[in-house]
């Protein structure tokens, strides 16, 4: 299992056809992992793409972290493993909380980034998304497993509802995640997303609560295309192969 | 990394399989369970989706060049991954060693 040290800690990460020119580097969400990539979306990108997945902190098979879930960090934490695996320059894709990550990079450094694309980024000032983070419980990891089973169709046994328990309540109650979210309640308003001039993405579902954050972007980024694919906040795991096909064109287009 | 030339049968292939299994999941979770090559990953095994990357990687490691087991994965909509048992998993390692 490949295991790097960026930033003093253990990040798990995935790297497909090593020997290709260009790269692409795929974030998946919070409470996620490499995983929503890894089966049918990298595997396709791969076949002309250098592909690197990797797990953010806390999630998946990388190191529990306390500290540092702002977008800053994380985005210091994506900037390190590039320099770690000598990348120069990529296309960055992001899903959900990802997505959120890859603007941010988007912003903060565009001579390391090609293209964009954002998947499902939620409003950070939506007040479902912070919901989540706010309210916390048994019964809404219940809940919340009921809905992705419905819209899915994975199920979870006990031992992953177990596995996922103590994920959510590692995140929730010991780091500093639900503050370091509040800090980026107003990203969408602040006029730093504007500053972004990459050829940008987003794929959206045409069911998601997220679907308005799409259009938010599509307004405020210049050279931004939006394509709303049928389905809901889960679109790379109900959709696969029609996220993997538009992120191929997309990034092959010159 | 330990890459294998020989062939092995479907017994074997299939007690590999439980040893990574084991390794993946935990040695206490496996006591409790009947693995059989019908034991399907998601519903009998409760594998989860980055239990069953670190599986492939496993299987990547061992097996090497010799077979592409992410390829054949990624061939697979949710409904086959969702049903994918051991026995089919043996099946394909063994047609690839043919």
């Amino acid at each position: 299992m490949p295991i790097i040290t960026v930033n003093g800690k253990s990040v798990h990460l995935q790297e497909l056809n090593k020997g290709a020119a260009e790269t692409i580097v795929l974030v998946h969400g919070m409470f996620s992992n490499l995983s929503v990539y890894y089966f049918n979306i990298a595997p396709l990108l791969a076949t002309k793409y250098h592909v690197v997945l990797y797990d953010l902190k806390s999630h998946g098979m990388s190191e529990k972290t306390l500290t540092g879930y702002d977008l800053e960090s994380m985005t210091n934490d994506l900037l390190a493993l590039m320099d770690e695996l000598n990348l120069h320059d990529v296309h960055l894709g992001g899903y959900s909380f990802g997505g959120l990550i890859a603007l941010k990079m988007a912003i903060r450094f565009p001579e390391r980034i090609n293209k964009l694309s954002i998947i499902e980024a939620p409003d950070p000032n939506d007040d479902k998304t912070r919901g989540i983070i706010d309210e916390y419980s048994r019964e809404f990891l219940e809940h919340y497993v009921e809905n992705f089973t419905d819209t899915t169709k994975v199920k979870m046994g006990k031992r992953q509802m177990e596995r996922n328990h103590r994920m959510y309540e590692y995140l929730f109650y010991q780091t500093s995640i639900k503050t370091d979210m509040e800090i980026e309640k107003n990203f969408f308003s602040s006029q730093s997303i504007k500053t972004i001039k990459k050829s940008t993405l987003l794929l959206y579902g045409t069911d998601s609560n997220c679907l308005s954050a799409g259009k938010q972007l599509d307004g405020l980024i210049e050279n931004a295309a939006l394509i709303a694919v049928t389905g809901d906040h889960n679109i790379p795991i109900q959709q696969p192969m029609v996220i993997a096909e538009a992120l191929l064109n997309f990034f092959q287009e010159t | 990394m330990d890459t294998i030339t020989t062939k092995l049968s479907s017994e074997e292939i299939f007690n590999l399989m439980k040893q990574f299994i084991t390794e993946v999941i935990g040695e206490e979770f496996v006591e409790e369970m009947d693995i059989t090559p019908e034991s399907s990953f998601t519903k009998d095994l409760e594998m989860d989706s980055i239990e069953i990357v670190s599986f492939s990687e496993k299987i990547k490691a061992h097996f090497g060049e010799q077979i592409d087991f992410t390829g054949w994965l990624s061939a697979m909509d949710l409904d086959q991954l969702i049903n994918l048992n051991l026995g089919m998993i043996i099946s394909y390692i063994e047609e690839c060693q043919s």
